[in-house]
């Protein structure tokens, strides 16, 4: 499903990522771990082609994002779901609102919108909560909807960049318990994440980083392919 | 549409004091462009109506036959520089006469058809023929005299009274859509910082919207119809004041300037003519909204 073949990725004189490659298989859950400043947030950026490599391509479904046209890129967009550890909600809309407004950008008529939210806001236990506003929630919530609005058009890929990172680690487990649910449910997982105590638990395959390269990737899959 | 409306909407209540400013400036920009358009209709209706009355009057000789005076008719009314030829015979002008000294009947009782000359009255095309054709009339035999009816007070020469009216008529348009340009420009600078200032707080909203596949168009989308909003609002209230202005006047207007239609003389008239304004205008407003939000919008986005 995705491809990444030596990937580079430089700020100025930085190298956030170094001749990054790995191969994630659809329906899989994978950890991209390490320490701050290893990588992932840029890494997660480059698949979502915020980024575009100096160096390297990056394939979904066998498409190189990095040769995508301007104009492309929403529409590439819409089929990944985002997590983002800052929730980035909409303050001024109310929670079913938020989980809304990807229904609008990719145009579902208006009639289905209900039916749909109440059944994701149901999914991630929000559902008494739906006409709060983000400020009335606590962090686990926020990070709820946040994934309520990243599956609510039905992403064959859910990306997440640290999204237990502002959280206790009783609301993060139960997060990821729900990550853990819609990939049993098919979906296919990325996860940045430091908290190896999460990693751990899941024993799902690990993509570590460290300065911008990988250090390791789980044999099960033995498909990354280290730089030279 | 829906989301996009129901944001603009709420960008609106969020900062009341910003979309006031917009809408009263596009108001009193719309306001004046409305009053200058009936002034620029009304300026050349006044051009028109100096141009196209019976400006000329040949007083004929009381020898004058009527075979002369019939070819004479037929010569001007072949002529391509004159209209509208009319002859006036004695008793009409008797009649005419009896008509302007209504109000004093001693008057019109001390005279008789006698002593007012037959005339033959005409038009010209461009009143630029008038000079030529008056000395072409003057030279006709059975012709006594050649008078011009077009005067406004201090003119001499029927040059003097063409002159004047088209260099005021020439103020009204050029002054007038100078203030109109100033005016829509302001509008425009209005529009494009206080939208401009919504993008900037919008940041964040615009981050989130283009990495969940929101295309540009969609998060131009409330921006432009907020800019909109703010240009039909303006629209409406600077049109509705003129037009409600010049229903008031209109009364007074009409009795000032008499048989000089400066303004359509009936209510169907003048909604018409207000109807096509107000389309005009919505017209313009919506391209200031379109073009403002996109300027602001791009260059929000650049930066």
């Amino acid at each position: 499903m995705i491809k990444v073949v030596s990937v580079t990725k430089h700020f100025g004189e930085v190298s956030a990522v170094e001749e990054v490659s790995f191969e994630v298989e659809e329906g899989e859950f994978v950890f991209i771990m390490g320490p701050s400043g290893a990588g992932k947030t840029t890494l997660l950026k480059l698949l979502l082609r915020e980024y575009l490599p100096e160096k390297g391509q990056i394939f979904f479904d066998k498409v190189d994002v990095t040769q995508l046209k301007d104009k492309e890129i929403p529409s590439f967009r819409q089929k990944i779901g985002v997590v983002f550890q800052d929730y980035k909600l909409l303050s001024e809309r109310t929670v079913r609102e938020n989980v809304e407004v990807p229904l609008a950008v990719i145009k579902v008529p208006q009639a289905e919108w209900e039916a749909r939210v109440d059944t994701i806001l149901n999914l991630v236990g929000l559902s008494k909560k739906a006409e709060m506003f983000p400020s009335q929630l606590s962090g686990g919530e926020l990070q709820r909807v946040s994934l309520a609005r990243a599956l609510i058009v039905n992403p064959k890929l859910v990306m997440a960049d640290e999204p237990t990172g502002n959280l206790d680690w009783d609301t993060a487990e139960s997060i990821v318990e729900l990550f853990e649910k819609i990939n049993k449910e098919g979906k296919t997982v990325i996860m940045a994440t430091h908290n190896h105590a999460i990693v751990d638990k899941l024993k799902n395959r690990v993509i570590e980083l460290k300065d911008g390269k990988i250090l390791k990737g789980k044999p099960k899959e033995s498909k990354d392919v280290h730089p030279s | 549409m829906y989301i996009h409306l129901k944001t603009a909407f709420d960008y609106i209540k969020r900062t009341p004091f910003q979309a006031l400013a917009a809408t009263f400036v596009l108001s009193i920009t719309f306001f004046v462009v409305s009053m200058l358009s009936v002034l620029v209709y009304s300026s050349g209706q006044l051009l028109r109506h100096f141009e196209t009355r019976p400006q000329v009057i040949a007083f004929l000789k009381d020898e004058a036959t009527p075979e002369q005076i019939s070819a004479l008719q037929t010569r001007l009314g072949d002529d391509s520089r004159v209209k509208n030829v009319n002859y006036i015979t004695k008793e009409q002008a008797l009649s005419i006469y009896k008509e302007a000294t209504i109000d004093n009947p001693l008057l019109s009782e001390l005279v008789s058809p006698s002593i007012f000359p037959a005339s033959i009255e005409f038009s010209l095309e461009d009143l630029s023929f008038a000079e030529t054709v008056i000395d072409e009339t003057k030279k006709e035999a059975i012709v006594d005299s050649v008078g011009f009816t077009a005067n406004l007070g201090s003119e001499n020469t029927l040059g003097d009274v063409v002159t004047r009216l088209r260099q005021l008529t020439l103020y009204v348009r050029v002054g007038g859509g100078a203030l109109a340009l100033i005016l829509a420009g302001t509008s425009f600078l209005v529009l494009v910082v206080i939208i401009g200032m919504r993008m900037t707080t919008r940041r964040g909203e615009v981050e989130i919207l283009d990495l969940i596949g929101a295309t540009p168009g969609f998060i131009r989308s409330p921006i432009i119809i907020e800019a909109a909003l703010y240009a039909l609002i303006g629209v409406f209230i600077g049109w509705l004041t003129t037009l409600i202005l010049v229903l008031y006047a209109t009364p007074s207007l009409v009795s000032y300037f008499g048989e000089i239609p400066i303004l359509p003389k009936d209510a169907g008239g003048i909604l018409g003519m207000f109807g096509i304004m107000l389309a005009a205008e919505i017209f313009v407003g919506l391209a200031l909204a379109l073009l403002g939000s996109m300027l602001a919008v791009s260059r929000v986005r650049a930066r």
